[in-house]
């Protein structure tokens, strides 16, 4: 299985990366892309299996690479992971196709609870 | 015959105050803030890192990184630490990903996505619709009034860590409210 990781912020993609570990995935394959735009590049020529994408970041938002992948014809499933967790955007998350929304700070078992539907 | 229901000494006061933009203050307050922030420290610091509710010494080197909000309050959140508590928390969430010597590209990294994750969470406290920005680092947007800013300081192993979630500088804002006097210390 294949994960990848979009966030702007290397230092977050680390954290992502670590908490992943924890929570029991440390046997999947991470790929990792540093914007919106490179994480749509890389859902064509990476396939993973999941993505795993901040929503603020430059060149190309989370949710606007979301709604790229979709109407490419992508299925892939996708989670946000993001400092923005309230209602409004959760609701938008949920409304383009995401799977789920967590926020930031978070901690491993959040991540299991979230990715344990979608990984097993 | 009824009483003129038209207040003769109505100036319009009351229709300003109403329509006049939210100060901070009155949005969230300094404990909401503190806990956000024991929240972040504890999920990407480390989970026995505590903020002390306790000034300290104003920094020399101050670095500061902020996010900016943009909807029915107008400003940004910022972090200020002196550049040696900057480095320390970089390693801290680069952990073993860490290089010997840091470079400024990963300082200033860190710093965003704390300030990127303490604004990102009194976003969410706040009214919307907003609109979240990049994290930025440097030298602090300049302050609004003094009203408009929710200011918490504390200490994080013992250095300064100041927190200010402060409206934007020429943001509109009823004068009645407003505190003649400035801050004492830029941040």
């Amino acid at each position: 299985m294949k994960i990848l990781v979009a966030d702007d912020s290397r230092v977050m993609r680390q954290i992502v990366i670590r908490t992943l570990r924890q929570a029991g995935y440390d046997d999947h394959d991470i790929v990792e892309a540093e914007d919106g735009a490179d994480a749509l590049a890389k859902v064509s020529s990476e396939k993973p299996d999941l993505v795993l994408s901040d929503w603020n970041m430059p060149n190309m938002t989370g949710i606007e690479c979301l709604q790229a992948m979709r109407a490419s014809g992508s299925a892939v499933p996708f989670g946000f992971v993001t400092s923005e967790g309230s209602p409004e955007m959760r609701e938008k998350a949920a409304s383009a196709g995401a799977l789920f929304l967590i926020a930031k700070p978070f901690t491993a078992e959040v991540f299991s609870d979230a990715l344990a539907p979608v990984l097993g | 015959m009824t009483d003129s229901v038209i207040d003769p000494v109505d100036t319009g006061e009351r229709r300003r105050r109403a329509d006049a933009a939210p100060v901070i203050t009155d949005l969230i307050d300094e404990a909401t803030i503190q806990s956000i922030a024991e929240e972040a420290w504890q999920a990407l610091v480390g989970e026995e890192e505590f903020l002390v509710p306790l000034p300290g010494d104003a920094p020399d080197d101050a670095v500061s990184s902020w996010v900016e909000i943009v909807g029915p309050w107008n400003g940004a959140v910022v972090l200020t630490v002196a550049r040696s508590t900057a480095e320390e928390l970089a390693r801290c969430l680069l952990k073993e990903h860490a290089p010997p010597v840091l470079d400024d590209e990963d300082v200033e990294d860190a710093m965003g996505e704390l300030a990127n994750v303490v604004g990102g969470n009194v976003k969410a406290v706040l009214p919307g619709p907003s609109v979240l920005g990049l994290p930025e680092i440097g030298a602090a947007p300049a302050a609004g009034s003094p009203a408009d800013t929710c200011r918490v300081d504390l200490l994080w192993r013992g250095q300064t860590l100041t927190i200010t979630a402060r409206g934007a500088a020429g943001a509109p804002h009823d004068p009645s409210e407003l505190d003649p006097h400035e801050n004492e210390v830029p941040l």
